[in-house]
């Protein structure tokens, strides 16, 4: 395993954010990095945007965390691309972000609606 | 090239391309225009090499990328100023390699502990001091008992042998330097063979008709190929069969630093005769028989005395020696007839002392420690020159740093970027220095060498030297790259940027100007106390080269025969007749204005004796000692040493007629005072046997222990009356002696054809032989004040040329508005006069500072010294003078118009 904690402590909550929706992304099947941007925006309802800028370095640090791994293939449309697939490390990333990611979404929505609370 | 990254970042491109081809595809299957959708989904993408960028950073792997792409920027800025990249690496390696040079020797010479373990146990042995010579030696019956006194204690006991002849098959005699060493001095020390074995008990044995013998791994190494080869030899050393049975541990050089034997015998050797061993006695009349084996003689000193003894332990161990030592102190007394001595003498204590305070150390510490000075302050000049040139440069290129800063570049990475440039040619002068260093600390040994003996040291790399070449480097890199580089990037570029080179360049701030000024100097200051201390080591040099020594030293040669075997010393009446002839047939020689022969064989005889004078029993110690020389017929006159009183040696003194003895000047005044010596009678001891010699001449004084010792009192007598093996003949040419040597050992072959003749020398060079510090000292200062000349030089022309560069504009307008060119070299040659002055004065100081320091080695006045300081600025103002004058002139005949049109 390498060391997921030291990573994530280092990385800003959006950047860690985006890491986490491109592993979920990648959940299903292998993508290359434009079908990747589209999935996010298109499951988001069109909300966000993945910045390319964004988007690739991320996916390179995913890489050489090796969360994923990547693979030259050829597209339906015989383009060729690069393919990243999830690691069974990358797997296991993907769980612990995602429950952080809901204790945070609890504890923000502890603080912002206060009189739900019983 | 086919770097891995460059494969990566193609493939990030191709990645980067696909993505957009995508994007455009679905753009123009939801129906888009393609040129619309091409736009369109570029902008969407944003701006791509930065989008490279950035993710290459995640790679990690960047900065390894930026320095390779560094390093072949900074090589190509290198191969574009040949001139800066030459002096900066000659600098680098001279100032660091002479640093190294000097510390090696230090090191080895005054730091180094003796490769064994637990150096700091093992001690000499101060039992007493023999009667004349002074030497810390005993008898061999004395080393015995303090042994017998201190079972558990190592004591070891080592004689200095004379060098003997290594006769090998088909191989010329090689010189072999020899000690005599008890059986257990390997033992006792914890010397390691690096093959065969070292002495055990057995190897003391008296009559033994092969002798064993332990070689020193390097002489053991150059003679028979390795130490293992050496083992097992069967070799001939003075005509005698010897067998090496070990080789000595690789470190291993003796216990006397610089004086590493090449052979180690034991001490029964001494019965056969086969070396000839340093002595001191009771003198003669006492019950001493030199040709008989000493181990029983009580009377003759010759050992000296190592332990090794843990420290708690020496005072109950010291006790023990004083104890066994209390007869032969008795014994010691009666070499002097002095009183007061002989009360003292039995009042001494045995005492130890630590290897590390030799004659070596006491020699050398000062000089050395002077030189690590004087090779510090080359370093330093070195640096600041640098360091000066560096900002010269960076100014110079001002105008692309700031355009770089400017497009983006971080001031990190230009910093790291010069710095680099910079590493790169420390890191070449380094490696230079090393090699340098080596070569440097074996020509320094060779120059502080006596002429015949050269000293050896384990010059082997070692980590304290090792640390200091890493430190200087570093030191260096600091002073002349990272400092300037951060100072200029600070404060440099911020005027600079966004404007022109040409505003950049006027507006060098007066603190920069004036932080130049005070690098410069600086290196004119240093550069004043090397110079001075050049000249003033060059000309004691001189002087003691030049000095009166009482003797014709330029036109004579001494010829060392040797006399030392049976077939002379076993037929000594003999021995005059043949000298006699020596004399007569060398006579004959064309070119030859006398011969004699002498048993001095140069300036280290320094054998000292003692005269009674008849009927003045009053006589300390003090005037009683002095020399003692034998000498043949014309001895004086050949010499060129005037007879002031009496008369020479004549061939009517014979053994048969009354011994007759010759007294130096300097001896006569000690004996009698200013009466006149001619008809006392002296003897070798007090009464009642103080009547042996009759005074029948007085000579004058002359240095006969070296061209800067004092001329020491001397007794000579006559060779024919003591016949016995004599060490030099005397041949006084009538033009350049050198021109003699062959003549002269022709001649001698047709005398006695058995004769061999070991070295020829002219007088001069003998008496010349101990100015190893002093040649050393004139020698390295020498090259360091003309090294730093040269650095001062190009210092001035390096600053003043880019100072007038960047100042030509201005020189433009004044020449316009009616200066003179004349006007205009002034301006530039003013500056230089100012900074020198600024130098010299500070310099001045300094070096009538250092002179003091130094007065120890130096001959001459405070005067003649200050002298040196004036030659030296002097020299110094010339040289910066002309090194600005070049750009001077260049500035100033520059074509104004063609100036100002540049603008």
């Amino acid at each position: 395993m390498t060391e997921p904690t030291k990573y994530q402590n280092r990385i800003e909550l959006l950047q860690g954010t985006l890491d986490m929706l491109v592993l979920q992304a990648l959940l299903r099947e292998p993508m290359h990095g434009y079908a990747i941007a589209q999935v996010i925006r298109s499951r988001s309802g069109e909300i966000f945007t993945v910045e390319t800028g964004s988007l690739y370095p991320a996916l390179h640090r995913l890489e050489r965390q090796k969360w994923v791994k990547s693979e030259w293939k050829l597209t339906d449309s015989k383009q060729r691309a690069k393919f990243y697939q999830l690691t069974t490390i990358g797997r296991k990333q993907l769980t612990t972000d995602h429950q952080r990611w809901l204790q945070l979404v609890q504890a923000i929505g502890a603080v912002m609606e206060p009189e739900v609370q019983p | 090239m086919h770097w891995p990254w460059e494969r990566a970042k193609e493939s990030l491109s191709e990645e980067l391309r696909a993505h957009l081809q995508m994007a455009i595809a679905e753009r123009v299957a939801n129906g888009e225009d393609p040129a619309h959708a091409r736009a369109a989904a570029l902008r969407e993408l944003g701006n791509l090499p930065l989008i490279e960028d950035v993710t290459r950073e995640s790679w990690g792997w960047m900065w390894l990328e930026n320095l390779l792409h560094d390093t072949r920027y900074a090589l190509r800025q290198l191969r574009r100023a040949p001139a800066f990249t030459a002096t900066a690496l000659l600098t680098l390696a001279f100032g660091i390699g002479a640093n190294l040079g000097v510390f090696q020797l230090l090191y080895a010479v005054i730091l180094a502990e003796l490769p064994v373990p637990h150096p700091e146990e093992v001690v000499r042995v101060h039992a007493a001091r023999s009667p004349f010579d002074q030497s810390w030696t005993i008898s061999y019956p004395a080393y015995q008992r303090l042994r017998a006194a201190t079972p558990d204690i190592p004591l070891m006991a080592s004689a200095y042998a004379q060098d003997a002849t290594l006769d090998l098959p088909n191989r010329a005699p090689i010189p072999a330097a020899c000690t005599l060493v008890s059986d257990n001095y390997f033992s006792g020390l914890g010397v390691a063979p690096a093959a065969g074995r070292l002495f055990v008990q057995a190897d003391e044995r008296m009559g033994q008709g092969e002798w064993p013998v332990v070689l020193r791994y390097d002489f053991a190494r150059n003679t028979f190929g390795s130490a293992q080869q050496a083992v097992g030899q069967h070799i001939l050393l003075n005509d005698r069969a010897f067998v090496v049975i070990g080789v000595a541990h690789r470190r291993f050089l003796g216990d006397r630093t610089g004086y590493a034997p090449d052979m180690w015998l034991p001490l029964a050797l001494q019965s056969t005769g086969a070396l000839a061993v340093p002595w001191d006695s009771l003198g003669p009349g006492h019950d001493v028989w030199l040709d008989k084996p000493w181990y029983n003689q009580p009377t003759i000193f010759w050992l000296v005395l190592m332990a090794r003894i843990p420290p708690e332990r020496r005072a109950a161990v010291l006790a023990h020696w004083d104890q066994a030592f209390r007869n032969d102190r008795e014994v010691m007394t009666e070499a002097t007839a002095d009183p007061v001595v002989k009360a003292a003498l039995l009042h001494v204590k045995t005492e130890v002392a630590p290897l590390s305070e030799n004659g070596m150390s006491k020699r050398f510490t000062v000089p050395l420690t002077l030189l690590m000075a004087l090779s510090a302050s080359i370093f330093l000049v070195g640096c600041l020159n640098l360091a000066n040139l560096q900002l010269a440069r960076l100014h110079a290129r001002a105008h692309e740093l700031s355009v770089r800063i400017a497009l983006g570049a971080s001031s990190g990475r230009l910093i790291r970027q010069i710095v680099l440039e910079d590493a790169l040619l420390v890191a070449g002068g380094s490696v230079c220095a090393f090699v340098l260093g080596r070569a440097a600390s074996g020509i320094l040994v060779r120059w502080v060498s006596n002429r015949n003996a050269l000293f050896t040291f384990d010059l082997h790399p070692n980590l304290p030297v090792a640390a200091l070449g890493v430190g200087l480097m570093l030191l260096s890199l600091l002073c002349f790259s990272i400092l300037p580089a951060v100072i200029f990037i600070r404060t440099g570029i911020a005027q600079t940027a966004g404007s022109g080179a040409k505003v950049a360049g006027i507006s060098q701030t007066a603190r920069q100007r004036f932080r130049s000024n005070v690098l410069l100097g600086t290196q004119v200051s240093l550069s004043l106390l090397l110079s001075t201390m050049s000249a003033c080591f060059a000309a004691t040099l001189v002087h003691w080269e030049t000095v009166d020594v009482g003797m014709d030293r330029e036109h004579v040669l001494i010829v060392r025969p040797e006399l030392h075997q049976p077939r002379y010393t076993d037929h000594s009446e003999m021995l005059p007749e043949l000298y006699s002839r020596i004399q007569e047939r060398l006579q004959a020689l064309p070119g030859v204005r006398s011969a004699a022969v002498e048993m001095c064989g140069g300036i280290h005889c320094g054998w000292i004796t003692a005269l009674y004078v008849h009927g003045r029993s009053n006589l300390t110690d003090a005037q009683v000692h002095g020399q003692e020389d034998h000498v043949g017929l014309g001895f004086f006159s050949t010499l060129g040493i005037p007879i002031l009183r009496g008369r020479d040696f004549s061939s009517i003194d014979t053994d048969k007629t009354q011994p007759v003895a010759i007294v130096s000047r300097a001896y006569a005044r000690q004996l009698f005072g200013d009466a006149d010596p001619i008809g006392q009678w002296v003897g070798y001891v007090p009464a009642p046997d103080d009547h042996k010699f009759m005074i029948v001449g007085e000579v004058a004084d002359a240095r006969v222990n070296g061209a800067e010792r004092e001329a020491p009192p001397v007794v000579y007598m006559s060779i024919n009356q003591n016949p016995a093996p004599i060490n030099s003949i005397r041949v006084r040419a009538v033009g350049d002696p050198r021109q003699l040597s062959d003549s002269v050992r022709h001649a001698l072959h047709e005398v006695d054809p058995a004769l061999p003749v070991s070295d020829i020398v002219p007088l001069a060079t003998e008496l010349n032989g101990d100015l190893g510090t002093e040649k050393l000292l004139a020698r390295l200062a020498g090259i360091y004040a003309s090294l730093t000349l040269l650095l001062v030089a190009i210092g001035f022309y390096g600053v003043m040329s880019s100072r007038t560069a960047r100042r030509r504009s201005e020189f433009g307008i004044r020449l316009a508005l009616g200066a003179t060119r004349r006007h205009i070299q002034m301006l530039i040659v003013g500056q230089t006069a100012r900074i020198l002055l600024a130098g010299i004065l500070p310099g001045a100081i300094l070096s009538v500072l250092a002179v003091r320091a130094a007065s120890h080695f130096l001959y001459g006045s405070v005067g003649a010294n200050s002298l040196a300081i004036i030659a030296a600025s002097l020299v110094l103002a010339i040289a910066g003078s002309v090194a600005t004058l070049i750009p001077a002139r260049r500035a100033a005949f520059a074509d104004p118009l063609e100036t100002l049109r540049s603008e």
